[in-house]
């Protein structure tokens, strides 16, 4: 079954009167529960394509579909509660909201839901990902793979039906990026959610169900390593 | 390559730029516009003191030169180099010669050859001394418009009719009107004679001026003359020593103006403070990258000093030129209190004042962000966090050589040192109590048992790094109280003098009855009139401790030294009530003991006890009365009263006229006058409800000039909450495209962005009602003793527009930031 489907995107950007391609045309079906990496070197589109496939950004031309929703031309304020229950975002920076604790920012995307269940469902993730105990620490009192955990709480906390990440582990030590990525690939499994995962690392994208190369913007390849 | 780094520098921030070259701007308005119209007035009015006060030795008094100083005075004009003339300036009424018409006139007597300074210019461009000839007038130009006469038309004053010769149009010995009772009307003291108005007892200002060739001699005969003189009754002074009205009026307007003026530099300070500030932290980045690069903090500091004396020599020129404007802005404000001959320009003087002014206050308000560069590591290129600023010894020493700095400047600005210390030193317990106060309430705040998630989001917002909150809550408070406690005082001034005026309170007040005059009086304007005695008397001394001149214990600008009316009765007023002694006078006392009864205003202001001994001088006849009771008034100051009560027996045979206090249908006050005039000449008739009137004219104008300035230190306040949300900008980008990437709409992020904002109204306006009631409060009881009423509506009102236009203002600055997409950020974050 089809969660995502990007047909013939393109992005331009207008620089000093010059239109500059970043993204040339794009086409990409994702299925559920499929654990998909979008692998490039730096500068390639990558994290351009991810912002435009969880509607971050808008393309220049063709179509987004997200859960049998067409979002292209959705206007900023149809996307959010899209952005809210249907999509999770996992970035390299982490972003977590700096005058929230642990707790209080898993909470924010279920409590913008209106959830009565906000905080026993944070609690239960921060729980999963061994973080129970700092529940009340800023994010800038958490180690870098500690922010991560906490963000990856946050993105699921509503139980998307996709997760977008983009370089999860680009900010993180080896042991720390061991981690995260054990953790994205078992909640991946338990909840059965499809994860869309931007990154440059060759053992990563050896984890996933399907690779799609981009190089200049365009997709360049595509295989499947467990194949 | 410097030059053009600045530039783009510039470019880049240009909204940081904007706000502080705005705020080095606004600093500079009001305090280059008063300055410059200051020494205009000056120059114009008061800059000239022997024209103002019209002779080298001045020789004051109320009543005919006494023996000792006429003969000093006859000496003194023998000698060869001293010219000398006399002048008689008293009120009275004049009449049209149909006798339908009357006024109260400022009528001065003089003799040939005044003005010996300065100058009466005519209306025809003639010399006074051609025209004012015998028989004839010179009147202001109100004289004619108020009584509907021309010139050439008959003019009655007392029993003499004169012709209007013509008309003045400018007076330097009295170059404003606002201090009269009435227009101005000249004639020879030939005439004077003729007039009948200067009788026994008639309250009249005798001067005699005098003009010395050798200026060297000018102290010398003051002092001469003044050894000659009655202590307490006649007053020798020069033209540098003598006071004036004027003078004084204007100086103290000035003062207060220059108070305002300097409080709306020290908010828009703040403000330069922020913005460059927030100019800062967006260069911070740029900073590192220069630092990893191999620049020394020196050259940063170089580069951003030179950045800042641009942007402020930028912010001075508009602040001087917009100061300059606002100057020719002020004749308008000013129109009725001043006279035509006020040109307002900008001298050299003026511009270099304000442009080193300018600079002074940039220098302290950028100090401390400025410092701050040499705190930015070339390690912030690897983490994006703020630098923290430390609270370094060098920051202290920095902060208070800043502060001697400033507090110099300011009391420069206001020419008083303790007022100066004051002002300083009230700001700072101001702004300090409100950010305590501010500080305490979102710590409150933050402990609300789960409030909404906007309102949360917007408290954790107005606490995140960077934000200033407490420094923009300081000075939109400090500013809002400063306007709110003028309204108020304002209102309550005209509330208890002007609107208040009591429908039974008399309304024409009529002096200078004479005591043959009083069964006529009556008769015309009804039996049951009362007729107060007045005894112009000296105090001299308290308890034999006589009263030095010298020494003027003030009260309300009152002294003891001046002369008193005395007034003689058995019984106290409807409104008075005896608070010490038991009865208004001791029962059983031996006929030769004067008894006095003092009321409790002047009391206070001499110390005055229950059995103190009083002398007084009543015209040259010393009288010692012990003080039988302390009285008190229970109305207000519109009805008759006396601060020295005797029992008549003791005052009967003292020259006295008499005072009748009036209640007419406000209708027929002129008929009445008319009158009167028409049958007494002699007495002098003020239409009480008409001079309070023009009294809360002036008090409106006054309180606008004050509010139009005071609105500068809003506009102050209002570019510090534009550039907190500049400085606080990426913080608040950040939590726009988190907010929105965890699926917020532009509804949630409007809402946190308006409770945010709500709640800083809400704090500046609850701290600016607190402090602007607080200051009206104390103004009101302790300073002009005055009821004050709290004007709950007015200030709801008040605090409610507060609160709309920060709302509104933070609202309109987020804008920008609530449109973005978050694809765009998430990179650079």
């Amino acid at each position: 079954m089809t969660i995502l489907v990007c047909d013939k995107v393109e992005k331009d950007y207008t620089l000093d009167s010059r239109r500059i391609r970043v993204l040339g045309t794009v086409d990409l079906v994702v299925a559920k529960g499929e654990f998909v990496v979008i692998a490039g070197s730096s500068g390639s589109g990558k994290t351009t394509l991810l912002s435009i496939l969880s509607g971050l950004d808008r393309p220049s031309s063709g179509r987004v579909v997200i859960a049998g929703k067409d979002i292209t031309d959705l206007s900023e304020d149809q996307l959010a509660p899209l952005r809210n229950t249907l999509t999770g975002f996992v970035f390299q920076g982490f972003h977590l909201i700096p005058s929230l604790n642990a707790l209080e920012n898993i909470m924010f995307p279920a409590e913008l839901n209106h959830d009565p269940a906000a905080r026993s469902k944070a609690l239960d993730l921060l729980e999963q990902v061994g973080l129970a105990h700092r529940q009340t620490s800023f994010p800038e009192q958490l180690s870098g793979g500690e922010q991560q955990r906490v963000a990856i709480c946050r993105a699921l906390i509503n139980d998307p039906a996709i997760v977008f990440a983009d370089e999860p582990t680009g900010n993180l030590d080896s042991e720390n990026s061991r981690v995260i990525v054990d953790l994205l690939l078992s909640l991946h499994r338990q909840r059965r959610m499809t994860l869309v995962m931007a990154t440059h690392s060759r053992s990563l994208a050896g984890r996933a169900d399907r690779i799609i190369r981009i190089h200049d913007g365009q997709i360049v390849g595509e295989e499947r390593p467990g194949a | 390559m410097k030059w053009r780094l600045i530039f783009r520098d510039i470019v880049h921030s240009r909204s940081q730029a904007t706000v502080f070259v705005l705020c080095v701007a606004l600093s500079l308005v009001c305090i280059v516009a008063i300055n410059s119209f200051r020494n205009d007035v000056r120059q114009a009015i008061i800059g000239d003191a022997r024209a103002l006060h019209g002779g080298d030795i001045l020789v004051h008094s109320h009543y005919p030169d006494s023996p000792g100083l006429a003969g000093a005075l006859e000496e003194i004009l023998t000698d060869e180099g001293v010219d000398g003339l006399r002048t008689w300036e008293f009120y009275s009424v004049v009449r049209r010669a149909d006798g339908k018409e009357s006024l109260l006139a400022g009528i001065k007597a003089v003799e040939a050859g005044y003005p010996l300074y300065g100058q009466v210019e005519l209306l025809s461009g003639g010399s006074l001394a051609t025209v004012l000839k015998p028989g004839q007038v010179v009147v202001a130009a109100a004289v004619l418009e108020r009584l509907g006469l021309e010139q050439g038309d008959q003019l009655l004053l007392g029993q003499s009719s004169f012709t209007i010769a013509d008309v003045i149009s400018r007076e330097s010995l009295r170059p404003v009107d606002f201090f009269n009772f009435g227009p101005r009307i000249l004639l020879s003291a030939d005439d004077l004679p003729g007039t009948e108005l200067v009788q026994g007892s008639s309250r009249v200002h005798y001067q005699t001026l005098l003009r010395l060739d050798d200026a060297q001699r000018i102290d010398e005969l003051a002092a001469l003359l003044q050894a000659r003189a009655i202590p307490g009754q006649e007053r020798v002074s020069t033209y540098a020593t003598a006071g004036s009205n004027i003078k004084r009026f204007f100086d103290n307007l000035f003062f207060f103006l220059s108070l305002v003026a300097v409080f709306t530099m020290l908010l828009a300070g703040i403000g330069m403070q922020s913005s460059l500030a927030a100019l800062l932290r967006g260069k911070e980045r740029s900073m590192a990258i220069f630092r990893a690069l191999g620049a020394t903090s020196a050259f940063l500091l170089r580069h951003y000093l030179l950045l800042v004396l641009f942007l402020a020599t930028a912010g001075a020129v508009i602040g001087i030129g917009g100061g300059l404007l606002l100057e020719r802005l002020f004749l308008n404000l000013f129109a009725t209190l001043l006279p035509d001959n006020v040109v307002v320009g900008a001298s050299l003087a003026d511009i270099l004042e304000g442009l080193g002014l300018g600079l002074a206050v940039v220098a302290f308000f950028t100090l401390l962000p400025l410092s701050s560069i040499r705190e930015v590591k070339p390690t912030a290129v690897f983490n994006k966090s703020v630098v923290r600023r430390r609270n370094s010894r060098e920051r202290m020493v920095l902060l208070a050589c800043g502060t001697f700095l400033l507090g110099g400047l300011v009391i420069r600005q206001l020419a008083d040192l303790q007022v100066g210390l004051s002002l300083m030193g009230g700001i700072l317990v101001l702004v300090v109590s409100i950010a305590l106060l501010t500080s305490l309430l979102l710590s409150l705040l933050a402990r609300l048992p789960e409030p909404p998630l906007a309102l949360r989001q917007a408290v954790r917002s107005l606490l995140r790094p960077g934000n200033a909150t407490r420094s923009i809550v300081a000075t939109l408070a400090s500013a809002f109280s400063v306007l709110l406690a003028i309204y108020l005082l304002q209102d309550n001034l005209q509330r208890n003098y002007i609107q208040a005026y009591p429908p039974d309170a008399p309304n024409l007040f009529c002096l200078d009855i004479q005591k043959d005059q009083r069964q006529g009086f009556l008769q015309l304007v009804g039996e049951d009139v009362e007729l107060f005695p007045v005894i112009r008397a000296r105090l001299t001394a308290i308890n034999d401790r006589k009263i030095d001149p010298q020494v003027r214990p003030e009260r309300r600008g009152d002294s003891l030294t001046r002369e008193f009316n005395l007034s003689y009765r058995d019984d106290l007023q409807g409104d008075e009530e005896v608070i010490a002694g038991g009865t208004l006078y001791q029962p059983g006392r031996p006929d030769p003991q004067a008894q006095v009864s003092v009321l409790d205003y002047v009391a206070k202001l001499g110390k005055i006890e229950v059995g103190d001994r009083l002398s007084f001088n009543i015209q040259g006849v010393p009288l010692t009365a012990e003080v039988s009771s302390i009285r008190s008034r229970t109305r207000s100051m519109l009805y008759p009263f006396f601060y020295f009560l005797f029992p008549e027996q003791f005052l009967q045979a003292a020259p006295q006229t008499f005072f009748a206090a009036l209640a007419v249908e406000p209708g027929a006050v002129s008929a009445l006058e008319n009158r009167i005039v028409n049958a007494f000449p002699n007495i002098s008739t003020i239409n009480v409800s008409e001079t309070a009137a023009e009294l809360g004219e002036m008090v409106n104008r006054l309180a606008v000039i004050v509010a139009f300035l005071a609105s500068f230190a809003i506009l102050a306040g209002a570019l510090i909450l534009v550039s907190s949300v500049l400085a606080t900008r990426l913080e608040r980008i950040r939590e726009v495209v988190h907010y929105k990437v965890l699926g917020a709409g532009s509804g949630f992020v409007i809402r946190v962005f308006f409770f945010e904002n709500l709640l800083l109204a809400l704090f500046s306006a609850g701290s600016a009602v607190l402090a602007g009631q607080a200051a009206a409060w104390g103004l009101c009881h302790f300073l002009l003793e005055v009821p004050y009423p709290p004007e709950p509506v007015a200030t709801f009102g008040f605090a409610l527009a507060m609160v709309g236009m920060v709302v509104a203002l933070g609202l309109l600055s987020s804008l920008g930031i609530i449109r973005r997409r978050p694809a765009l950020y998430l990179r650079e974050l």
